[in-house]
């Protein structure tokens, strides 16, 4: 495999010389075959088997490709894709040894496959179908939308208020322990479940607690599903694939009252999808975005539907748009009969509105 | 402000753990209930060591940096850099994470690495640290001198036995 030089095919050479040179530099004299892939999906690439190719070496390999390519994040992308090709999370978590030993052919091929589909702007998450969120790692998988580091917080905000709230409960006393039992296993509903991070982390924490979650595409159910028998809490979560702009009663005889409803439900407003990065706009799936003129479509059916389902002094906790929280509260003030109270904005990591808690009255 | 979230979060775990503790006692009787105390469980933001006495971290004093990008964030931006900076602004300490794939880890792994710095810095020679790695010097030692110990008293036992055996054959 390694002797074979295939003719005939369309190669960039321009960059494969620009590579190889670099390659020279750090390598003792190896020699270079040069094979075009007949198995990559783009014939215009070139594929350098390299006779002593290490971890090390690749990684910086692939960053420069991805620099010359205008790939977002070559030096991250590179380095995750390559240590999840050896066994790791993160470049860091392997050995130096790891890094530096010489390369099986079955690695170097599936690193080449893999950066090969982050050449066409797929994101790292899809190309190694993985990620983590707080402390769980989920499969990932194309187009079901990726979940952000900002979600994380949303969880550590549910998580503290009901933590809140049960202090309270017990401090108050014995006769509102029955009340107190229940809280300590909450019960949740997630609309836009994703591959389901959210609802997954929750049941996670609360080991007596049960979900309901909801996502209008069957890919995101599937994905929820599957993620959800990884981390071994099937049994405690219901998926239900369902649109909650046009099935919301459907929703409401499924799933009875929650104390909870979280969502980060599409709030982008659709004239900002054009400005998107490729990562998003050519592979994640648009209607996991878009929500609509003002962003707020799917926010405004969550709060329509929260007083069928909330228990009374049961809380939504949305993400949402910077933009949102006083639309939000301008939106509420002209429906009483929601019994929704604003409760609070709270701020995400980079400093911006991200998140709102409201609560039924 | 931007990290009160988190904070909030690692309070509520302190509050969480005294809460199994009554939750386990409420289970056992009603009556325990009603005797039990609010124990507060010192919640030490694990590290892989879990020292007890490290330096109480204040959000106020942080100053965190996370890059986003220059773009809006939230589902606008899918980017894969999750470096976590913290600066504790007193002592001008600086911390960088990006140990995982997770903002929410880093960002607690950034605060317990914070807390051994501090814990050095404060205290020096008197830190957990340095506690921990004079006692396992010590340790060291100790198992010298019993090996050494050890390893003497074998050979005046030799030496009696060899006595012993001329004598015996002395006495043929």
């Amino acid at each position: 495999m390694q002797g074979k030089i295939f003719f005939g095919c369309r190669v960039s050479l321009v960059s494969c010389f620009r590579a190889q040179s670099r390659c020279h530099n750090r390598s003792d004299r190896a020699t270079f075959h040069w094979a075009a892939s007949l198995t990559a999906p783009n014939k215009n690439l070139c594929r350098l088997v390299h006779e002593t190719m290490t971890g090390a070496n690749c990684v910086t390999h692939w960053q420069r490709i991805f620099e010359q390519n205008g790939i977002s994040e070559p030096q991250y992308s590179s380095e995750h894709i390559i240590s999840h090709v050896l066994g790791g999370k993160t470049i860091h978590s392997l050995a130096e040894k790891a890094l530096t030993r010489p390369l099986t052919v079955e690695q170097k091929q599936m690193i080449w496959n893999l950066c090969s589909k982050r050449l066409q702007h797929v994101p790292v998450q899809y190309v190694i179908e993985e990620w983590d969120f707080r402390d769980l790692t989920l499969k990932i998988k194309p187009p079901v939308f990726i979940p952000r580091p900002e979600t994380e917080e949303l969880v550590s905000l549910v998580l503290s208020e009901l933590a809140e709230e049960e202090d309270v409960l017990f401090s108050v006393g014995k006769t509102r322990w029955q009340n107190s039992q229940q809280a300590a296993h909450p019960l949740f509903l997630e609309i836009g479940c994703g591959s389901g991070a959210i609802v997954l982390s929750l049941l996670h924490f609360f080991k007596q607690s049960r979900a309901v979650a909801v996502d209008k595409s069957p890919e995101a159910v599937e994905l929820t599903r599957q993620n959800a028998e990884r981390l071994c809490v099937q049994h405690r979560l219901q998926e239900l694939q369902l649109d909650v702009l046009s099935d919301s009663q459907k929703l409401t005889r499924i799933c009875g009252l929650v104390d909870v409803i979280v969502s980060n439900p599409p709030y982008l407003f659709h004239e900002d999808m054009s400005g998107l990065m490729p990562e998003i706009l050519k592979h994640e799936d648009h209607d996991a975005l878009d929500g609509g003129a003002d962003g707020l479509d799917v926010i405004k059916a969550v709060l329509q539907l929260a007083p069928t389902v909330l228990k009374d002094h049961g809380k939504v906790f949305l993400e949402v748009d910077p933009r949102h929280p006083e639309m939000i509260q301008n939106w509420l003030q002209e429906r009483a009969s929601l019994r929704l109270t604003y409760r609070a904005t709270h701020w995400d990591i980079c400093g911006k509105p991200r998140f709102c808690v409201l609560q039924r009255s | 402000m931007t990290s009160s979230i988190l904070y909030n979060f690692v309070l509520s775990l302190a509050r969480a753990q005294a809460l199994s503790v009554r939750q386990w006692n409420l289970s056992s009787s009603a009556k325990t209930f009603l005797e039990v105390e609010h124990t507060c469980l010192l919640m030490p933001i694990a590290g892989k060591k879990g020292f007890p006495d490290l330096p109480v971290v204040v959000e106020d004093e942080l100053d965190e940096q996370f890059v986003r990008g220059r773009g809006p964030g939230g589902q606008a931006t899918n980017k894969t850099s999750n470096c976590v900076v913290l600066k504790h602004i007193p002592s001008g300490i600086v911390v960088k994470c990006h140990q995982t794939r997770s903002v929410d880890q880093n960002r607690k792994i950034a605060r317990t690495i914070l807390q051994e710095k501090l814990d050095v810095h404060y205290k020096g020679e008197n830190s957990e640290i340095m506690k921990q790695k004079q006692e396992q010097q010590w340790k060291k030692q100790e198992k010298k001198r019993k090996a050494k110990d050890n390893l003497e008293r074998k050979r005046q036992f030799k030496d009696i036995l060899e006595v012993s055996s001329d004598v015996t054959e002395v006495k043929k």
